[in-house]
């Protein structure tokens, strides 16, 4: 039996198919299958394939039956052998013709050659030698491991994690954490039900016992401290964004209150100025907020003072107000972010007079009390280590209270004392000394002793002459107050509880420059204008007066109500206005509007009197302390003012 | 110790405060002033929120990291200081 093989098969081997050749070409065909390697050679076929349509017309006689008789007839097959088709040809070039340039050498190479194979023969260093190696007998062994577990992990590579593996490939891991939190883990199961059971109603722990060391830790009590002014801050946002003259947020947040029923102006419309402008309402205080907490619950305010370089921090001195004990007072620093509590307490063992921050040294605080010690406390620092120095032990220390103390730069004469700011306090003992911080404490010296008036005239005594009595106080009068010329730090002006006004300069130790006097009450405070430098307001038992420096009585007399003047200030931001506590209320007067009553009047509670009183610079604000402990925070409204520099003062003779 | 657990009490005491918690680095609260599932919901949530914030303020600029959160929502706000071992939450409704 033969096998058909359909003629596309047998296209790629045969060219030209003619067709009365057709059988034989079958058997052809045929044998081609069985001797397929040979077929190539055997086959007397030009190369060249038939044309397609050829072989169509070929497939057609297909159809035909293989018959017996045709398979026995036979066939002759000739083959011829094809000329010899070079394929490829690489020469050789181990072996060259004699023609080429380097056979020479090669030849040389091979006569060497020959010529040791000869020498071999006989030769002591050419042996031949066989050698054999054992093969050792194959042995089957097993063996069998753990199962090689397998996890699967996936990382996102960001970028802080890769700054992180940097930088930390330096470092050596930190173990002690680890440790804690893993023993965290343990042991805070066995804890949570402990911590459950015994846990009250408001609050419990849980995982006691290895955390102590988290709240512990330095950054935990920075963020505690924190939140605690931002969740304050929230409380008080309006009041803040008012003194400080910022938008104030709405909604959500607390409304104000406004106690004076004469103000018009709201909280919400401070961008909306047509109401301050176009309703005629008259100036008066708003308040804003008032620093209180249990620890100065019902203490006097005796002093306040801003710290120079943070307008944010005010100390200020809390104490009884009893002549004949002097019971232990506090110092509280506090800080405008948080109205709710301190920043900073600090006792003290005698009842703080007056206060001043350095502003060379913004940390130090400088307290004058009543037994007559000065001290000076690092704010910096937390409550026991506060003191850095007092004048307890040194030999020019008061004897009688300090009244007032501040600050001033000894820039131009008192270089050898060392540090550029020194302190000059004024006291009851008549004299006026002036204090710098030592190694040791505090190192003093006296500038000026104020010389008793009161048995002669009303000029001043010839340098020199003191009668030295007994009693040490007939000869000195009692200093009350001290302020430095704003400018020109060498000359200050102290005012005497006999009514008159020393201008005196640090210079001259044993004469005041100048005298000034109205009457004979004590002077309870001094102050020279910020704005204009030979100007000063001088504050007596019933009268405010104003000065100007080269007239010997006053240009200027205020009286509101007879009572007694405690204290004055001036406003730092605008040059006529100044405030005055008058017995029991906080009187604003604005010179340039009137004269001769006050602006603005606003009574203390009832039960309440007023103590102290401060200006802030940049904001309207006035801080009010009275003896319950609260320093309040006024905003001045309304006021109209802003024009000139300088108080233009005529002086009428 | 006395210093932190009074400023804890204070905050605690300010107008609107609902709740202080104070979460260690793996989550688990270690001090808290609300009941304990509530606690547990805030700790788990607030530490996924953190690391997701932490993460895209440094993938901004490695050197920089986060220092504090707040979220304000219609009804509270929560305010949470992070820090490497421990978060501290507070959350405060300010309108009360």
């Amino acid at each position: 039996s033969t096998k058909m093989y359909s003629f596309s098969v047998v296209t790629l081997f045969c060219s030209s198919f003619v067709g009365s050749s057709l059988q034989s070409n079958m058997s052809a065909i045929a044998s081609l299958t069985n001797e397929s390697e040979d077929s190539s050679q055997k086959l007397d076929i030009p190369i060249n394939p038939p044309a397609p349509c050829e072989v169509l017309k070929e497939n057609d006689n297909i159809e035909q039956t293989v018959t017996e008789e045709m398979l026995d007839e036979v066939a002759e097959i000739c083959l011829t052998e094809t000329d010899t088709i070079s394929l490829l040809d690489i020469p050789s070039s181990i072996f060259v013709t004699e023609d080429a340039d380097d056979a020479g050498v090669i030849k040389e190479k091979n006569n060497q050659y020959a010529e040791l194979c000869k020498n071999r023969i006989g030769n002591d260093n050419y042996l031949e030698e066989s050698a054999q190696t054992f093969s050792g007998a194959p042995k089957d062994k097993h063996t069998q491991s753990d199962k090689i577990a397998k996890e699967d992990k996936g990382m996102i590579a960001t970028t802080w994690d890769i700054y992180d593996s940097f930088f930390d490939q330096n470092k050596s891991p930190d173990n002690d954490k680890d440790d804690y939190t893993e023993s965290s883990v343990g042991t805070s199961k066995d804890q949570e039900k402990s911590g459950e059971k015994s846990g009250s109603s408001s609050s419990y722990t849980v995982a006691t016992g290895n955390s102590t060391w988290l709240i512990l830790s330095e950054s935990f009590r920075h963020s505690l401290f924190v939140m605690e002014r931002i969740v304050v801050g929230k409380i008080f946002q309006p009041k803040l964004a008012a003194y400080r003259q910022l938008p104030i947020l709405k909604g959500n947040v607390v409304m104000l209150i406004v106690e004076d029923p004469d103000s018009t102006a709201k909280p919400g419309t401070e961008e909306q100025s047509e109401e301050g402008e176009e309703s005629a309402s008259s100036p008066s205080l708003e308040y804003l907020w008032a620093f209180s907490c249990e620890l100065t619950k019902g203490c006097n305010i005796t002093s306040m003072a801003w710290n120079k370089i943070n307008p944010n921090i005010l100390a200020v001195a809390y104490g009884d107000f009893d002549l004949s004990n002097c019971k232990p007072s506090l110092i509280c620093c506090w800080s405008l972010k948080n109205p709710m509590w301190p920043e900073r307490v600090f006792h003290c063992d005698s009842w703080v007079t007056s206060l001043d921050f350095s502003a060379i040294n913004p940390s130090q605080l400088a307290v004058g009390m009543y037994d007559g010690t000065l001290a000076i406390y690092d704010v910096q620092r937390q409550n026991n280590n506060a003191r850095i120095a007092d004048s307890s032990k040194c030999s020019e220390r008061h004897l009688h209270p300090v009244w007032q103390v501040n600050w001033i730069k000894e820039e131009t004469l008192f270089l050898r004392e060392g540090g550029a700011e020194a302190l000059i306090s004024v006291s009851a003992d008549g004299r006026i000394t002036m204090w710098s911080l030592l190694n040791n404490g505090l190192g003093g010296r006296d500038l000026m002793e104020l010389k008793s008036t009161q048995n002669t005239k009303k000029k001043r005594k010839a340098a020199g002459t003191k009668t030295k009595t007994e009693c040490f106080l007939s000869v000195l009068t009692r200093g009350l107050c001290l302020d430095i010329h704003p400018t020109d730090s060498c000359i200050y002006l102290v005012g005497t509880s006999e009514g008159l006004i020393h201008k005196c300069s640090l210079s001259n130790s044993q004469n005041v420059l100048e005298t000034y006097q109205k009457d004979l009450c004590p002077v309870n405070h001094i102050e020279w204008s910020p704005f204009s430098s030979d100007v000063f307001l001088s504050c007596s038992s019933d009268q405010i007066q104003l000065w100007k420096q080269d007239y010997f009585t006053p240009v200027f007399s205020f009286t509101s109500t007879q009572e007694v003047v405690k204290t004055i200030r001036w406003s730092p931001n605008w040059p006529t206005i100044f405030a005055a506590i008058i017995g029991r209320q906080l009187e604003i007067w604005d010179l340039d509007s009137n004269i001769l009553a006050p602006t603005i009047v606003h009574h203390a509670a009832p039960g309440v009197k007023l103590m102290s009183l401060l200006f802030t610079t940049g904001t309207d604000c006035v801080f009010l302390g009275d003896s319950d402990g609260q320093i309040t925070v006024y905003q001045l409204k309304n006021l109209s003012v802003g024009k000139g520099e300088k108080v233009k003062l005529k002086a009428n003779k | 110790m006395a210093e932190v657990e009074e400023t804890l009490k204070r905050i605690q005491g300010q107008k609107g405060v609902q709740g202080i918690i104070i979460v260690n680095s793996e989550g688990i609260p270690i001090k808290t002033t609300l009941d304990y599932p509530s606690t547990v919901q805030y700790a788990g949530l607030i530490q996924q929120l953190v690391m997701m914030a932490r993460s895209t303020v440094r993938e901004i600029d490695p050197q920089n990291d986060l220092t504090f959160l707040r979220v304000r929502s219609k009804k509270n706000e929560i305010m949470i200081a992070p820090d490497k071992d421990y978060f501290l939450i507070v959350i405060q409704n300010p309108s009360d």
